[in-house]
């Protein structure tokens, strides 16, 4: 333990602040504090779409039980994580103009604003905002105790010290700034996390004896981590739901579409197109390759570390030098961080703009003078973050259920909703309300009691519900006239 | 453009962008499973493992950035009224 391996990581948080700071005076000239607040002022360019999109996609498990994964696998591992080169191009080329130009007709700022205005449905976008809120909480505080853990592991301090360091900070500064802040703090931290990348790489590939070395060790002793199918570690159905979870289905995450809200043109959403392919990519190359390098410095079977999420904070502690550990661990912590922010902004937004907003127009009160508004939403964002944080401190077994549930479930409830909402006219609410609830529900139901179809992931399951479900809904039951449609599909 | 137009564009960029997914796919299959059977090493690796994960990942960009310029156009997102 040596504070002065602190140094580095505090002053980063210290940038993460002072961005927050200036973010939010900068706004403070501006009108639409909503539009501010929750999208930026729809100001963002190419590279920070991009590298927000990217953030907010890389959690710390891409930096941890991934490569970690790798180390067990092979190349095999990494085969399977390329399909996330899709995560960018496919949300922004598919939902990225609709989205933006939607939102600015209907003066829109978050997902489920777009979608309550398409189906007409109060109902359909209460149940968004409630599975956007709760399956972000269990997204966030598995992000808080896996940051917190790879600081204790790697730096020597306590798992709590790790929490306040980082955890409160991202709080602070999410609540603060709103989401240009975290737009711009994103794009620090995916350019520290590419920096860290290169770092570690270095590091370990010196501490395996270099890389022919590392090489000719696992030919030699691991020839099954050159397979595809790792002498049966990765079976066929693997890479094919991974397809589904980590590549296609991403397209429906509520905080990868939010960022379709957020920007300023469509130029800048081209070359984000092609930055966010580049970057997803090299992340994911490059940090599984690194747990693959990792055999040459842990050499031993994986029962001698624990589990696969230990590999990567053992090999830290191991490969580099204690003077620049403080350095290597803002990498995989920036991860963390930015999903963290990425996510609490959205789910704020689902509290205030979508429930509390709501409810208090329709229930005939005024509006709220910006100063209130201005006040509510910070406060509702830093005590969503604190809940969550001082969940984390002690997280009940419930909490790691919900986070088992929620990238599947996000995607369950929002794939068909979005897509047939947003580009056939003959979805309708009963549809979309069916599929919402019947495909999480089947997805959550198959998950926790382990079914399995064809020994498949359980989001094959839950997708193909939730399809049934919406095609049902929408074919058997009359819906009465939407007059939104015509904003969403405008005559010739 | 008219709104109308502009959803007939949007709409196709969808197209393509799923065609691009589909095409991805096949690449990734052939350039992994597909490669796994010959026997050639590249920087001590099987040529399965060299071109199914950067071979896809350069892949992926030049396909986006063929998107991108033939296929995707740009459009004013503020101007919300028909012409």
């Amino acid at each position: 333990m040596n504070f002065l391996q602190l140094i580095p990581l505090l002053l980063f948080m210290a940038i993460m602040v002072g961005i927050s700071v200036y973010v939010r005076r900068e706004a403070a000239s501006e009108s639409g504090f909503l539009s501010h607040y929750f999208v930026g002022n729809r100001a963002l360019g190419g590279f920070v779409l991009a590298m927000t999109t990217v953030a907010t996609y890389s959690s710390v498990s891409s930096f941890v039980g991934g490569p970690g994964m790798a180390w067990h696998i092979g190349f095999g591992w990494i085969y399977m994580a390329v399909v996330q080169v899709t995560a960018v191009f496919l949300v922004l080329g598919i939902y990225g103009k609709r989205v933006a130009l939607l939102s600015r007709k209907l003066n829109a700022v978050t997902v489920v604003d777009i979608i309550r205005a398409r189906y007409s449905s109060d109902a359909l976008a209460a149940i968004s905002a409630l599975v956007i809120v709760l399956f972000f909480a269990g997204t966030m505080t598995a992000q808080f105790v896996g940051g917190a853990r790879l600081f204790s592991a790697t730096m020597g301090y306590d798992y709590e010290m790790g929490l306040v360091v980082f955890g409160l900070i991202v709080v602070i500064y999410t609540a603060i700034g709103g989401f240009r802040a975290v737009a711009f703090t994103d794009t620090l931290c995916a350019l520290v996390m590419m920096a860290g990348i290169v770092l570690l790489f270095y590091f370990v590939l010196q501490a395996g004896g270099g890389y022919t070395n590392i090489m000719q060790n696992i030919a030699d002793n691991h020839p099954e981590m050159l397979e595809p199918f790792s002498g049966g570690n990765m079976p066929l159905g693997l890479y094919f739901t991974q397809w589904l979870l980590v590549g296609i289905c991403t397209i429906a995450l509520p905080q990868s579409v939010v960022r379709g809200i957020s920007y300023k043109d469509t130029k800048g959403l081209h070359q984000a197109m092609i930055i966010g392919t580049f970057v997803v990519g090299f992340m994911n190359i490059g940090i599984n390759m690194i747990g693959i390098l990792s055999r040459g410095v842990l050499t031993e079977p994986l029962s001698a570390y624990g589990t696969v999420d230990h590999i990567i904070p053992t090999s830290i502690a191991t490969a580099i030098p204690e003077s620049i550990v403080g350095f290597a661990i803002i990498g995989p912590l920036a991860a963390s961080i930015s999903t963290i922010s990425g996510l609490l902004i959205v789910a704020a937004s689902s509290v205030i703009k979508d429930v509390f907003i709501h409810y208090r127009r329709k229930n005939g009160k005024g509006e709220l003078s910006p100063t209130r508004l201005r006040a509510i939403s910070v406060v509702a964002t830093a005590t969503l973050g604190t809940v969550v944080f001082l969940v984390a401190l002690n997280p009940p077994s419930v909490i790691w259920l919900i986070n088992m549930f929620a990238f599947g479930g996000l995607e369950t409830a929002f794939f068909w909703v979005l897509i047939f909402g947003l580009f056939t006219k003959w979805a309708n609410k009963y549809g979309a309300l069916f599929s919402a609830i019947g495909g999480t529900v089947c997805y959550c139901l198959a998950q926790g009691l382990g079914i399995k179809l064809f020994g498949l992931h359980p989001i094959v399951i839950g997708i193909s519900v939730s399809l049934v479900f919406f095609l049902a809904g929408s074919f058997l039951i009359k819906d009465k006239e939407n007059k939104n449609l015509e904003v969403f599909f405008p005559k010739e | 453009m008219t709104d109308f137009e502009k959803l007939q564009q949007i709409k196709k960029e969808a197209a393509v962008t799923g065609a691009a997914l589909l095409t991805l796919i096949i690449f990734w299959c052939v350039a992994g499973f597909g490669m796994a059977g010959i026997d050639v090493s590249v920087f001590y690796l099987p040529l399965w493992a060299v071109t199914g994960t950067v071979g896809v990942w350069a892949f992926a960009i030049l396909m986006v950035c063929v998107m991108v310029k033939f296929f995707f156009k740009d459009m004013d997102l503020t101007e919300v009224e028909d012409k």
